[in-house]
């Protein structure tokens, strides 16, 4: 059957060494130079995305945002609700590094491209779950701040919600297509090959 | 120690260095690409040369880091390059075992490899090198059955863009 490519082999075996040898010095200067590899890409914008989605709290003068809290009623709230996204936050940190630290070149290939997927996920995950503590958050303040409304009827109340959740599912629509088009981008060529790969696997 | 450890990895790898080389003739069409997926392997295989035990041969191992990083490390897409401007080409017959056709054979044979995807590519690459179906399982991840199944698949493919 590979009759066919057993010259071609042939070829390949009898082709001369690379005429363009590389130095030793120059394999010293390669060797410490920087990577420019997916893997660290995906780490660095992973960790951009953690400061940044962090930083937004503190761009908000907080104490007046804390007043207005206080005057909605929702001061306690706000605090509970820290209590519970900081433990998480750090849980998604933390999973990202660690995932982060297990991806060797020295791998299979599979479970190489598994753990870079994997890697990924985590700030997946972590986006998404920004984006409905964002939404969630939103509704809570709007309902709060039409009780200070009483004056509305029950159609007022009904399409200021309305109004609301469509500009907030909007406005995370938004960013979420931004968000998977910049991994869209940095993937693109890992996730095909990874298909390629895994493809077989499930047709036996 | 450093020291000793980064003399001997010089040495493992100028002499190894053909492999990287072959590698990178089939995943990059221009010069420039080369030497950038090049000095990507470089820099991976110096970073992971300390966890790498001698009950490995060095050549095997830098097969499996070398196609790691073209195939799943490298940024650039080979897609976007479509030209091809290797104005000298660096491989050729070995001068004692010269012969005409087998030089047209050998730029043909890349030529066609280069036209398969990333998978297939290192597939038929192994495949070229000799490598044994158990070191092509253990190198891609995949089960030897698969391996066996995907590198007829791949030498099918790549028969039909030598004849087609």
């Amino acid at each position: 059957m590979d009759l066919d490519l057993d010259k071609y082999k042939k070829a390949w075996g009898n082709q001369s060494e690379e005429t363009n040898k590389v130095s030793k010095v120059d394999i010293y200067r390669m060797a410490h130079s920087k990577s420019s590899s997916i893997v660290k890409w995906i780490f660095i914008i992973g960790l951009l995305e953690f400061v940044f989605l962090n930083s937004l709290y503190f761009v908000f003068d907080m104490e007046e945002a804390y007043n207005e809290y206080k005057q909605l009623g929702l001061y306690n709230f706000m605090i509970y609700s820290q209590f519970v996204l900081y433990p998480i936050l750090f849980y998604f940190l933390i999973k990202f590094y660690l995932n982060y630290k297990s991806i060797s070149v020295v791998d299979s290939t599979k479970t190489l491209m598994n753990k870079i997927i994997k890697t990924r996920k985590t700030v997946k995950h972590y986006v998404l779950f920004n984006l409905l503590y964002v939404f969630i958050f939103g509704i809570i303040v709007a309902i709060a701040a039409l009780k200070t409304h009483p004056e509305f009827n029950s159609q007022q109340v009904l399409i200021s919600i309305i109004v609301t959740v469509i500009t907030l599912i909007i406005m995370l629509i938004i960013i979420w297509c931004f968000y998977q088009l910049l991994y869209g981008i940095l993937l693109r060529k890992l996730n095909k090959n990874y298909k390629e790969l895994a493809k077989l696997e499930e047709l036996n | 120690m450093k020291k000793e450890l980064e003399n001997k990895f010089l040495t493992d790898f100028e002499t190894n260095q053909n492999i990287v080389h072959k590698v990178c003739r089939i995943y990059t069409t221009n010069q420039e690409a080369h030497n950038d997926l090049f000095q990507e392997i470089t820099i991976q295989l110096w970073k992971n040369y300390s966890k790498f035990r001698g009950d490995a041969k060095f050549s095997t191992w830098m097969y499996r880091v070398a196609l790691n990083t073209a195939i799943s490390l490298y940024r650039k897409s080979t897609r976007s390059i479509k030209t091809q401007d290797f104005t000298d080409y660096s491989f050729k017959i070995k001068a004692e075992e010269y012969d005409d056709t087998e030089e047209v054979q050998l730029k043909a044979l890349y030529d066609a490899i280069r036209k398969l995807n990333d998978i297939d590519k290192a597939l038929i690459f192994l495949y070229l090198e000799d490598k044994p179906y158990k070191e092509i399982s253990e190198t891609l991840g995949i089960s030897e059955v698969n391996a066996r199944v995907k590198m007829n698949r791949a030498k099918d493919k790549l028969k039909k863009v030598l004849n087609p």
